[in-house]
């Protein structure tokens, strides 16, 4: 959470000759962290576990401890109280109290309060935490909650009907109206405060009722300070999306010792600024008043989590100016905590900190571990994944990073979010084909051919499990001819070393006859083909390619007899499938180490005639150089066997 | 011979000094130093000269022969200037289409690189997890109030018996307990653990600093005897092999519940090298969290806190890289738009 503490109110409390700058720099190098300094306002932010500090008192009481660290003089200056007359019963109020809801309970009831203006100092202090002055009463509550961090909340009195308060644990469904003018059904488990009349009169450390605010005719006033149950609070804080700097005060869990500061500072700004008489008796209802939790660590513990040694001089001196009592036996030391830290400190690990942050971390030394090196998991993807980026950027493929988060047209079997931004971000995607679909058409406007790429997990929901998180290498081609498009995936697949076939076959969102599988090993790699919008696209499971993949191909020896090489063009019947001719001849002719498609006849036009096509074969025999006899059985072998099968004859 | 062979030379000096075409050179190159040329002839009766004398008239005849050649290639350039072919050498390249990775992937690679070298392992844990290992198992209750700091998304399944709800993680700490899981299994239960998890990390949020999407690091070590001065030392290594040598890192009292203590990571400023700049906040710039694993986490993790110790540290890989290579992009949702005049600048 973040404070603002006016620099003129925390020397209230603190009292030093330091500068405004040099009290943030240190603060921020030992205790809390001071995010600016404006206009005499510290910016301050307080994690979830320092709620003591949530104050001016407690940046002052943090200051006073942190500055003569740094050699700075600084000193604590405690609010004095007068005294103060505590009792279980009071004859203004008769109470119930869940003490599992409220640990400690106290009110006190001020009679003839005169409801104005606050003074324009007050005013001014509040402006400057950023609360808006509204009369004295309702200042005087906001006052003191933001100087000692104890919420503060005040009753009409009179319209706590037959002086009674039951605090309660509140049942599902109940209604209260807060005095923001919002009505909530209560989920449960709320603590609420019920009258003599059993009216919901409070939604307790959160909001107070409308039946029982104070208003202008108020006369008489309840002054009521609390230590709540934090869980309870935040629960029903968080369920109602009733945030207020109450409820983020409470649920944090706030020290019981702090009610007689709040009570007190609370009456004596009463009487100073409303002319109110408070009761002799305060109302306190705290059965189990807190007992200094004890903490023992030992110097061997210390030094070993902070790989120095702090002297056992400086380390009581450090805890003593916190507010910790200590006590050593040989190299043990045992802690008293402070209540205000109490919730905080528990463990040895917590006070290794207190004692570090204060010594400063800027003098703790800094060094490498020694030491044995871990064991890697075997079968790291990185490596591969890091490869085959490199491979698709070398044939010009342009990386991307989409969100995983899609619509649910999208993804229509994905896993659905409880708590979406919106609509177009529900659900987790199963493909990355809307993704890449989409980055194609950002780019529109670009003429020439274009290839994106991402390698990205997508999430394939399990039941009762968690999804399979499943890296995917996907891309998409613009403006880009089939055959070039194809030609990087047969690029990446070879230097990949990885021996793929095509099965040609249909797929939903690819165009029909437009579609193959890519399989190695019987096992399908990926997928390519031509979208209904027009793009091509591919996507491969990372995982099969890198199972299918070889970092290093086999060596083969070098033929030792040269090869004969011949050309030679081909008309097919409309409808044939060259891969498949070229396929058929490699596999029945073993003579015929390569054969590649070298051309594709045109028309006049420049039309393709897809009928004609040129292809080189090179004809390589293992232990002999092939004369112009045998080259010419081969090419009668194929040349028959095309025939056969596909109907092909040499043009 | 010696007469000779300075004859030769000077004859031969004389004729390539006049000589005007290249044509009319290589003649000259062939009747001198050619295979029965005059100088080479001369050569060839090296031979029948006696001992002492053949060695000095050997220095003669190289020496002579290399000033031929050396003029030769003289005239030839001066003459050749007018009939050399026209040629434009600072016509632009055909070149190949250059591809681009992105941002991201080169950030992932630097940090990853230099972590490894001081022997850690990458390793990569489910981006969307059960709710156990991404809060409760890091000492995060249910309903804990430190969980506010994580804008959380959750999936609509019915929660699992034990580790609850599944949630899209929202740092990469979640790994944290994955690991020691993973370390404590393999036959050999070996410690330590030096981890880097990198991954995606969701959070319910989106301006122009943040988006739903992000990557962070997660640094991880456990092994006996872990300090906090081996954390400062492995965060001032990274400084200095990742932002620059003359970087350091500072350590700022900051709280997470899986650590204890916890801290919040600077470095120094790179353009004002911690004296204080408009960029910086008095010299230094928030890098991230991080801190001493908490016992409680280790016992989560099936380590015995009482003979080991550790510490992690996590942070956005995004904002890292931003912060080395003094890119100011503008607006951090451009690093997951795909428009090619953006991705092309890199």
């Amino acid at each position: 959470m973040d404070i603002k503490i006016p620099d003129n109110w925390l020397r209230d409390f603190l009292k030093t000759k330091a500068t405004s700058s040099e009290v943030a720099k240190y603060l921020s190098l030992s205790g809390p962290s001071v995010e600016k300094v404006e206009e005499s306002v510290y910016f301050i932010e307080v994690t979830t576990n320092r709620v003591d500090v949530a104050s001016i008192m407690g940046v002052a009481r943090e200051a006073a401890a942190i500055l003569p660290q740094f050699g700075v003089k600084a000193r604590l200056q405690p609010i004095k109280l007068l005294n103060l007359k505590f009792s279980a019963k009071v004859d203004y109020l008769e109470a119930e109290v869940d003490h599992k809801l409220c640990s400690r309970f106290s009110a006190v009831l001020i009679k003839n309060v005169q409801i104005k203006q606050s003074p324009d100092w007050l005013k001014e202090r509040l402006a400057a935490v950023g609360v808006r002055p509204i009369n004295n009463v309702v200042d005087i509550s906001n006052y003191v909650m933001h100087e000692l961090g104890q919420p503060v909340h005040t009753f009409d009195y009179d319209k706590i009907l037959k002086g009674k308060m039951v605090l309660r644990e509140s049942r599902k469904g109940e209604r209260l109206t807060t005095l923001d003018g919002k009505t909530h059904t209560l989920p449960g488990g709320d603590i609420v405060i019920e009258d003599g009349r059993g009216r919901l009169i409070d939604l307790a450390g959160i909001m107070g009722g409308e039946n029982s605010a104070v208003d202008g005719s108020t006369k008489n006033i309840l002054l009521f300070v609390q230590t709540y149950n934090p869980v309870n609070i935040r629960q029903t804080s968080m369920s109602l999306a009733q945030r207020t700097e109450a409820a983020v005060l409470f649920e944090k869990g706030l020290d019981p010792e702090l009610v007689t500061l709040g009570i007190g500072r609370g009456i004596e700004f009463f009487v100073k600024l409303t002319n109110g008489r408070p009761e002799g008796q305060i109302l306190d209802i705290y059965p189990a008043p807190y007992k200094a939790k004890k903490v023992e660590i030992n110097t061997d513990f210390i030094t070993a989590r902070l790989g120095t040694e702090i002297p056992k001089g400086k380390i009581t001196q450090i805890l003593r100016s916190l507010g910790f009592e200590t006590n050593w036996k040989g190299k043990t030391l045992e802690i008293l905590v402070p209540s205000h830290r109490a919730e905080d400190i528990s463990i040895p690990e917590d006070v290794v900190e207190e004692i570090a942050r204060l010594y400063g971390y800027h003098n703790l030394p800094s060094e490498l571990m020694q030491g044995a090196l871990p064991e890697p998991p075997a079968d790291a993807p990185f490596g591969f994944e890091e490869k085959v980026k490199n491979i698709l950027k070398g044939y010009g493929g342009v990386e991307i990073y989409t969100f995983s988060l899609v619509t649910p047209e999208e993804a229509p079997t994905g896993l659905t979010l409880k708590n979406p931004l919106g609509k177009e971000s529900e659900r987790l995607r199963t493909s990355l084909m809307p993704s890449l679909l989409a980055a194609a058409r950002q780019n529109l406007g670009e003429k020439e051919p274009f290839h994106l790429f991402e390698a990205a997990n997508v999430y394939i929901p399990r039941s009762g499990d968690l999804p399979n998180e499943k890296m995917m290498l996907g891309g998409i081609f613009a403006n880009s001819p089939f055959r070039e498009a194809k030609g990087i995936l047969e690029g990446l697949l070879s230097e990949l070393n990885i021996g793929w076939e095509i099965v040609s076959g249909d797929a939903a969102h690819f165009l029909p006859n437009r579609h193959v599988y890519i399989k190695a090993k019987g096992k399908i790699l990926g997928e390519f083909g031509e979208l209904s919008q027009g793009y091509l696209y591919y996507e491969f499971d990372t995982e099969a390619l890198r199972q299918a993949h070889r970092e290093i191909e086999s060596f083969k020896p070098i033929p030792k007899y040269p090869a004969q090489i011949e050309d030679m063009t081909l008309t097919f019947p409309e409808r044939t499938k060259i891969g498949e001719v070229i396929g058929f001849v490699l596999a029945k002719e073993k003579l015929v180490s390569r054969m590649e498609l070298t051309d594709i006849y045109k028309d006049a036009f420049g039309e393709a005639l897809s009928s004609a096509y040129t292809f080189r074969f090179w004809y390589q025999h293992p232990t002999k150089t092939l004369g112009n006899k045998e080259a010419e059985e081969i090419r009668k072998r194929i040349l028959a066997g095309i025939k056969e099968k596909f109907g092909g004859i040499a043009k | 011979m010696r007469e000779e062979i300075i004859s030769t030379k000077n004859e031969a000096m004389a004729q390539i000094m006049e000589a005007a075409s290249s044509s009319e050179l290589e003649e000259l190159r062939i009747s001198y130093l050619g295979r029965s040329g005059k100088l080479t002839s001369q050569i060839k009766r090296l031979k029948k000269i006696p001992g002492d004398e053949r060695k000095e008239v050997g220095i003669l005849i190289n020496d002579s022969k290399s000033a031929i050649e050396s003029l030769l290639a003289e005239q030839k350039n001066r003459i050749g200037e007018a009939a050399r072919e026209w040629f434009d050498p600072t016509i632009p390249g055909v070149r190949p289409k250059r591809g681009h990775l992105h941002l991201i992937t080169k950030a992932i690679k630097e940090i990853s690189r230099t972590f490894e070298q001081i022997g850690f392992v990458r390793v990569r844990y489910p981006e969307v997890e059960w709710d156990w290992f991404t809060f409760e198992g890091l000492n995060m209750p249910k309903a804990h109030p430190a969980r506010d700091e994580w804008e959380t998304f959750f999936v609509d399944t019915p929660p699992h018996p034990k580790y609850g709800q599944i949630v899209l993680t929202p740092h990469t700490s979640s790994g944290q307990i994955r690991e020691m899981k993973r370390v404590r299994s393999t036959s050999s239960g070996f410690i330590p653990i030096r981890m880097v998890n990198i991954a995606k990390c969701y959070r319910r949020q989106i301006d122009a600093s943040h988006v739903p999407m992000f990557h962070q690091f997660e640094g991880l070590v456990i092994d006996k005897g872990i300090s906090v001065a081996h954390l400062k030392g492995t965060l001032d290594y990274f400084a200095r092999n990742f932002f620059g040598a003359s970087r350091k890192t500072r350590l700022r009292p900051f709280h997470f519940q899986f650590t204890e203590p916890s801290f919040e990571v600077d470095v120094s400023c790179g353009i004002c090298f911690g004296k204080g700049c408009k960029v910086c906040k008095g010299g230094w710039l928030e890098l991230g969290g991080a801190g001493m694993v908490h016992p409680t986490v280790l016992k989560n993790g099936g380590i015995d806190p009482k003979e080991y110790s550790g510490f992690a540290f996590g942070w956005g890989v995004e904002r890292t890289y931003m912060m080395k290579s003094g890119l100011s992009i503008p607006d951090i949702r451009l690093l997951y738009s795909s428009d090619l005049k953006f991705l092309r600048q890199f």
